[in-house]
């Protein structure tokens, strides 16, 4: 899946991303200017272009330029039942972009293996680190089931109300069965084994990942004093 | 070394029940485990690998197992994971994460081996394995042949001097049997142990130093590997056991495409993305016709079945039935898909409820002619999920036929079937074939296919790779 040209991009350590995500919440939900919300949201789409992530930043920059003409030239101006049902919406929507911007990179750029080493080295217990990692892959797993399902119910002719009820049996059925099998998997790969966990992966904190995280925190202040 | 010693264990719930084994595999050797389904093989591989008694916690265990002169019952599993390591059969569900490389590297992580030692058991592993094209992959894109290769591989950098290996072909074709013997030749040239049960033999056959014939739970027979092969195909087929040799198919080419009266696939091509998965396929089979489709894995035969049944839109070419052309939607409307998982596909809560739900207002005595003819009307109270997998199977080509299907195609119907089962899915498919319906099955196995099929089309031509 990763191309090769990934050699002079820049990589974040995902400690940054964690931390960046809940800065970017802090920084939403707190400041009040304008100015300083779009200097935020340029400096995170830079940063995930930085990381590779042109085609999503494009799409994001878009779609936020679209709520900023909503929200300043066509409400003000186009009749009235449209800004009293849509500004709401428009505007809670702009305010989520900067956690959008960072789950973005954190979704595309950051394998789930590295998250998990990132909270061991946080200490967070093992008994909550693997079920949300067992958690995290059976999405996908959930994703090729239901495509099977819907294909089954398709050919049995089920229609409507129906369809609730014929996706949920076979999919917890399936469910019970994997999760059986994937345990005893499990357990014969040393699940169980108390040494502390180990990781090929070797993960240190970067000039980058400092400079983004001071960054982060400077937004944070100033959104909390510029009203 | 191995050694079980009179052990006995019965299973609370489940089939399975193994009565005074006996049994001593020296370090190095190559044992294979045969007989029916429920013979007790696959009960055989968790005593050595622990799973009896640490994971079944339900059943009766007597007698004693040892690996490397440590009692199994009293070792701890993730000490055991360093001795034993396990391929299971269901190549889905034997991975934790979503990418490869963290899926080779898992259990010495487990293990708490040093970032050093894993990196170069991680190499190690993958020469030897010659799995540099499984690398850095995302699991959910890989078929089922690279995710079992993927789990061996996985198991193998642990290092364990013992590998145990359950049915692990059950969902293989071909080309991924013969990776999988490639991989065993590798471990047996390192001196390793390797247990090994399985349905389909051909491929151990010059691997194998003894084979350990299993019938109701106990050791019928145990034969050297010049015996085992010696073995007559009548004697074979009496003892259950799959085809020996690797099987040929020798049958007629499916007829060109223009039938008035039955399905004609005339140039047909579909395509993901503009990516087209397969080109310009034509052929034609009739009413009470079987046509069996092989192909290599990638070569679009799930596509094909797919856009058959109009779960998928063609980019090019027409299907006709009876002469007239059918859209996707049409196509669904006439068609029915067997799928391998048939779990899939049962919904109600009885085999009556089903049969209800395929056809409203369809009169009992139909369900009930339909339900006799394929050995189900006895079960018409129980639970769909409560059948056995060749009842489920079954049961849902009745609802098929109840809902008059037209065209019936089988996705992989016989994997990780035992002989005798095979034979019940070959009946089942002669009754339909009375039903004047057509048939087509898509399989890898060829001794199933000679048996059951008319005709043959190999969706052979090569194509650009997917990803």
């Amino acid at each position: 899946m990763e191309t090769s040209g990934k050699k002079h991009r820049l990589k974040l350590d995902p400690r940054t991303d964690i931390l960046l995500l809940i800065l970017a919440n802090v920084v939403a939900f707190t400041q009040r200017s304008l100015w300083v919300e779009i200097a935020w949201v340029v400096l995170l789409l830079l940063l995930i272009i930085a990381c590779g992530c042109e085609k999503a930043a494009g799409k994001l920059t878009a779609a936020f330029g679209i709520c900023l003409v909503l929200q300043y030239f066509i409400f003000p101006n186009g009749p009235k039942f449209l800004a009293a049902s849509f500004t709401f919406l428009v505007s809670y929507a702009r305010r989520i972009f900067p956690c959008l911007i960072v789950g973005t990179l954190i979704l595309q750029k950051t394998p789930v293996r590295e998250l998990m080493v990132a909270l061991r080295k946080w200490h967070i217990p093992q008994s909550l680190i693997i079920p949300l990692s067992v958690t995290v892959r059976y999405f996908p797993a959930l994703k090729e089931e239901t495509g099977y399902i819907r294909d089954a119910m398709k050919l049995r002719n089920i229609r409507g109300i129906q369809k609730l009820e014929c996706l949920l049996i076979p999919m917890m059925i399936s469910a019970t069965t994997t999760a059986e099998e994937l345990s005893a998997a499990a357990v014969t790969r040393g699940i169980e084994n108390p040494a502390p966990k180990t990781s090929m992966i070797v993960m240190r904190f970067g000039i980058h990942d400092y400079i983004f995280l001071v960054i982060g925190v400077v937004f944070c202040v100033i959104s909390m004093m510029v009203r | 070394m191995i050694q079980i010693k009179d052990v006995s264990f019965e299973y609370e719930k489940a089939q399975g029940t193994l009565s005074h084994i006996n049994l001593e595999i020296r370090q190095g050797e190559c044992v294979l485990l045969c007989g029916e389904s429920g013979c007790g093989k696959t009960t055989v591989t968790k005593l050595i690998n622990g799973l009896i008694p640490h994971f079944e916690e339900d059943g009766t265990l007597s007698g004693e197992t040892t690996v490397n002169g440590k009692c199994v019952a009293e070792t701890e599993m993730y000490q055991l994971a360093e001795l034993v390591g396990s391929v299971f059969q269901n190549p889905k569900s034997q991975f934790f994460n979503i990418d490869s490389d963290s899926e080779i590297t898992f259990g010495l992580e487990n293990a708490g081996v040093a970032p050093q030692e894993i990196k170069k058991r991680f190499d190690a592993t993958v020469n030897a394995l010659k799995i540099q094209s499984l690398l850095g992959r995302n699991i959910f894109s890989m078929s089922g042949g690279e995710k079992q290769s993927l789990a061996f591989a996985s198991v193998y950098a642990m290092n364990p001097s013992v590998f145990v290996l359950d049915e692990p072909t059950a969902n293989l074709d071909a080309d991924a049997i013969e990776t999988l013997r490639q991989q065993i030749v590798q471990i047996k040239k390192e001196g390793r142990t390797v247990i090994i049960a399985e349905h389909r033999l051909y491929f151990l056959m010059d691997l194998i130093d003894r084979a350990i014939f299993l019938k109701n739970g106990k050791i019928e027979q145990i034969f050297t590997a010049e015996a085992f092969r010696r073995i007559s195909d009548k004697q074979r087929v009496e003892m259950g056991m799959r085809s020996l040799v690797c099987p040929k198919l020798e049958l007629k080419e499916a007829s060109p495409s223009g039938t008035a009266t039955g399905l004609s696939v005339e140039r047909l091509t579909c395509a993901f993305d503009k990516q087209p998965v397969f080109r310009d396929v034509s052929f034609s089979v009739e009413p009470g016709e079987v046509l069996g489709i092989i192909g290599h894995n990638g070569a679009g035969k799930t596509t094909l079945t797919r856009c058959l049944c109009g779960l998928f839109k063609e980019s090019r070419g027409t299907v006709r039935m009876k002469g007239k052309a059918l859209n996707a939607k049409q196509r669904n409307k006439l068609s029915f898909c067997v799928m391998q998982d048939v779990n899939h596909q049962l919904f109600s809560d009885s085999v009556w409820g089903e049969c209800e739900l395929a056809l409203w207002d369809c009169p009992e005595e139909r369900v009930r002619e339909i339900l006799e003819a394929f050995d189900l009307l006895d079960f018409k109270d129980r639970h769909p999920m409560a059948l056995s997998g060749g009842q489920k199977q079954r049961l849902a080509v009745a609802t098929a036929l109840l809902s008059d299907k037209q065209l019936l195609v089988f996705d992989e119907p016989t994997s990780g079937l035992d002989y005798h089962r095979m034979r019940e899915v070959s009946h089942m498919i002669q009754k339909i074939k009375e039903e004047k319906r057509i048939i087509i099955i898509v399989s890898h196995d060829f001794e199933f296919l000679s048996q059951v099929c008319d005709s043959i089309f190999d969706m052979r031509e090569p194509r650009t790779e997917r990803s």
